[in-house]
């Protein structure tokens, strides 16, 4: 009698292609969840965006869990070496050209704008940061061990 | 550290695709471990040990 193939793992880049697709997802429920919630005044109208933006990046954390459970041990030290270093090195980059645009309000113009566009565009810098040293970090550990 | 994993592999005619697959791992990784790049966790290294069939002081050394 046949026995069955045993069902393998998802693994490798279909599991990538896989949580990319599924957080592309996520982010359209955000935003699109996050029109509707930025629609509603009051307490409430908090409390739904509060709770768009709290399943989504749960699903996200789920999906990262996910993944991470199905790449190996060099994979993982990969990611935390990209994180540690990649990640602080960006963010120190970021919050230097931060500091110094912030302490040069005079000549950037900034008083003029709305706090909550600072806000959002001193996070946004940032993050943009810390992501290109993480994926500079990442390459620059498998190209060592190549 | 240093390690027999390519004269192993190569007794065995042994792909590293075959290798990374009989260790649950990726072929990047056994290439790493290979060219002693990478230094094996301790789980792994035993299951390298019981992939060939030998001690871990055989494989692995300083």
């Amino acid at each position: 009698m046949p026995s069955a193939k045993p069902k393998r793992p998802l693994t490798g880049v279909a599991a990538f292609g896989l949580v990319f697709g599924l957080s592309v997802l996520i982010g359209v429920f955000a935003g699109i969840g996050s029109i509707f919630a930025g629609d509603v005044p009051g307490p409430a109208g908090l409390a739904a965006s509060l709770a768009v933006n709290g399943v989504a990046m749960a699903g996200a954390l789920i999906l990262c869990i996910w993944w991470w459970r199905r790449i190996d041990e060099a994979a993982r030290e990969a990611h935390k070496w990209a994180w540690w270093w990649g990640g602080c090195t960006g963010a120190l980059v970021g919050a230097t050209i931060l500091l110094t645009v912030l302490s040069r309000d005079s000549d950037m113009g900034f008083g003029s704008l709305p706090l909550h566009e600072v806000l959002v565009a001193g996070m946004g810098l940032m993050f943009t940061c810390q992501v290109i040293g993480y994926c500079i970090a990442w390459a620059v550990w498998w190209v060592k061990r190549r | 550290m240093n390690n027999r994993l390519k004269v192993l592999r190569a007794e065995r005619n042994w792909s590293q695709a075959d290798l990374a697959e009989a260790l649950g791992v990726s072929r990047q990784t056994v290439n790493a471990l290979e060219t002693g790049r990478y230094d094996p966790s301790l789980p792994l290294a035993f299951k390298i040990a019981r992939v060939f069939d030998q001690p871990i002081e055989s494989i692995f050394s300083e």
